[in-house]
């Protein structure tokens, strides 16, 4: 945080320029969420808050994967790809081997992760460029969500699985209680703890970091494997959700991870994000389109929006980081 | 030099001759009449076909692509044709198909069964292998010549479908009210041909008012945040969801039934897998079959005439079918 250097102290005006720099996108979510509640009163039901807060659980766990990598001066292509292989994986054993449901879902994650752990491998041990490494490896685990299942969808008709999505917990639809617990786990991981630090050393100078004693390799792989976990837990959302496992599912989903995290205030020169950013971020790529939605604004317009909106926060992001730019 | 300058005035006049001899050979009888060609194009004393498929991916093509696989390499054990390229993946890409007709080309087929992404994207790569002389056989959807360069089309007709899923709408829900649309990926000619035939219908019924138009990209996810969104904008007022396939009707009305709406009707086009079993469990009404292994079967019979030298019909259509809980076992 800056601070007056005639004094030495920080000062409430140090605070809230710091504030802003930090969250000065949640102005932009403020904005936005009065415009489209002038323009269509229905928006600001609580039903149709918690219908926001349900659809963006998906994006939500996926923009924090992004947000790990993208802070250690790295990208993950593959979360993606990693929705249709978990989707597949967990049709394939539930439907049509019988395995139980948490089985399938062990399974599906786990592969998830593992490949999430490649990934970060490559990066760390071989020095690979992570948008090559996980522009690739995409390719690979895309094949093999079509080889498990032939191209073909598969039904999930388990009750307790497809419950996943549409249950609730104390009157809370569960995909909101998973986006939750993962966001609080996230932000006690980055900010809280020795790992998170080093997240941010690792992005930040990663010269210093490994003079501090920071094992690069294992901050790395680490990353790169939580984002493979939340990849699966997302498509375990996204599965329960359709009711169906399909290996064509997932196609540009690192788009909107990507725009979320970014408006959140993740760097892409590495060593700041914010997990509280990252939140603002999902909840404004969410109400890009359901406001949109609920106006009823064409959806050409909302593709253009989108774009102006992201291009708006990497302005946003380089004029208050200037200095690490 | 002068050598290379012959090889190719050589190489252009085959294939003249090949486009012409294709022509001829033709019979000269009107639209809709059976036709016939000379299989052997390149007279190679080979018959080899070649495959390029629209994608790997969609659940709508996958039977399709597996179906032509396993008749291909049967029929090249049995001797029926000599080779065939196995199943070439168009990726939904325009790029990539023009390639593969590429690959086609350099193969010497003589046959292509092709599954265009795009009807004016992806027309290039008719045209290439058209004016190669390969006779080329459209199916499920057509490009932009496609009734000038290919020797036969085999598929439905989009607007049908369009109009068949408004029907269902209108029959089932007699006194009008709200509905949405959920498109597929905007531009393609499935989207459009549906599309057009859905406001055929509808637009002749006063009694319903079309409350949005999603781009919801084929993706059932974004279709059943489409349906949550409507349900939490008009509530009682919203009757029914019409979809361009049916990944997202059936993911529509799984949002639907999940929020104790199961009285809105939702419809899409395809009849793959998971809407099909929905059907037959009670959970969705009815979808709108499409039949894609009939088109390809279809495809296959024109190959079996042109091996045979028999004629065909050069413009097939494979009716698509509305599916209930009536007739569900019958198509699964």
């Amino acid at each position: 945080m800056a601070s007056s250097p005639r004094t030495g102290k920080v000062t409430t005006q140090d605070r809230i320029r710091s504030l802003l720099g930090q969250y000065g996108i949640g102005i932009v979510l403020v904005i936005m969420m009065i415009v489209i509640a002038i323009m269509e009163p229905r928006f600001m039901t609580p039903g149709n808050i918690i219908n926001v807060a349900t659809q963006i659980s998906i994006n939500g766990l996926l923009c924090y994967g992004l947000c790990l990598c993208i802070t250690t001066g790295g990208i993950d292509l593959t979360v993606g790809a990693q929705l249709a292989l978990t989707s597949c994986i967990i049709g394939q054993t539930m439907t049509n081997m019988g395995w139980p449901a948490f089985l399938s879902i062990l399974a599906g994650v786990g592969v998830a992760t593992v490949f999430g752990f490649i990934d970060g491998v490559l990066i760390a041990k071989f020095n690979m460029f992570p948008f090559v490494v996980t522009l690739s490896m995409q390719l690979v685990i895309r094949g093999l969500s079509q080889v498990i299942t032939g191209g073909r969808a598969v039904m999930l008709t388990n009750d307790w699985f497809t419950g996943i999505y549409s249950n609730k917990f104390l009157g809370i639809p569960m995909p909101i209680i998973i986006f939750i617990v993962v966001t609080i786990i996230m932000y006690l991981m980055l900010h809280w703890t020795k790992f998170g630090r080093y997240i941010f050393a690792v992005g930040g100078n990663v010269n210093a970091a490994i003079a501090a004693g920071v094992s690069r390799f294992w901050v790395i792989v680490g990353v790169y494997t939580i984002s493979g976990v939340l990849a699966g837990l997302a498509s375990m959302i996204y599965t329960s959700k359709t009711g169906s496992a399909q290996s064509n599912i997932g196609i540009g989903y690192e788009t909107d991870a990507i725009a979320a995290a970014v408006l959140g205030g993740t760097s892409f020169a590495g060593g700041i994000a914010t997990i509280p950013g990252c939140v603002l971020g999902i909840f404004i790529i969410g109400l890009i389109y359901n406001g949109m939605n609920m106006i009823g604004v064409s959806s050409y317009y909302q593709s253009i929006v989108k774009g102006l909106i992201i291009i708006g926060a990497v302005m946003l992001d380089m004029v208050m980081n200037r200095n690490k730019h | 030099m002068r050598k290379s300058i012959v090889m190719k005035v050589l190489g252009a006049v085959m294939a003249m001759s090949l486009v012409f001899s294709a022509v001829v050979i033709a019979d000269e009888t009107e639209a809709g009449a059976e036709v016939s060609y000379e299989a052997d194009v390149n007279g190679d004393g080979k018959i080899v076909v070649g495959y390029i498929s629209k994608n790997f991916t969609d659940p709508f093509h996958a039977p399709i692509n597996a179906r032509a696989e396993e008749y291909f390499d049967q029929a090249v054990e049995d001797g029926i044709i000599d080779e065939w390229t196995g199943l070439l993946d168009g990726e939904t890409d325009p790029n990539k198909q023009i390639d593969r007709a590429a690959d086609c080309i350099a193969k010497e087929c003589d046959i292509v069964i092709f599954l265009p992404a795009e009807a004016e994207a992806s027309d290039p790569a008719l045209v290439q292998m058209a004016d190669a002389g390969i006779l080329v056989i459209e199916v499920n959807s057509k490009s932009a010549s496609c009734d000038e360069k290919s020797i036969a089309y085999v598929g439905s007709d989009d607007v049908q479908a369009g109009n068949m899923l408004a029907q269902w709408v209108v029959d089932n829900c007699p006194d009008g009210g709200k509905f949405i649309h959920c498109n597929g990926v905007l531009g393609n000619s499935a989207q459009i041909q549906r599309t057009e035939g859905m406001h055929e219908i509808m637009d002749e019924h006063p009694e319903f008012e079309m409350v949005g138009d999603f781009d919801t990209k084929w993706d059932g996810n974004l279709a059943a945040d489409a349906a949550s969104d409507a349900i939490s904008k008009y509530g009682d007022e919203l009757v029914a969801i019409i979809c361009d396939n049916d990944g997202m009707s059936s993911a529509a009305q799984k949002m639907c039934n999940d929020s104790g709406r199961e009285d809105i009707i939702c419809i899409g086009v395809d009849g793959v897998e998971v809407p099909m079993q929905m059907v037959k469990d009670g959970s969705l009404k009815a979808t709108i079959l499409q039949d894609g292994v009939g088109q390809i079967n279809g495809a296959i019979e024109i190959v079996e005439a042109l091996v045979n030298g028999e004629s065909f019909d050069p413009a097939p259509v494979i009716p698509f079918v509305l599916i209930t809980a009536d007739n569900v076992d019958d198509y699964m």
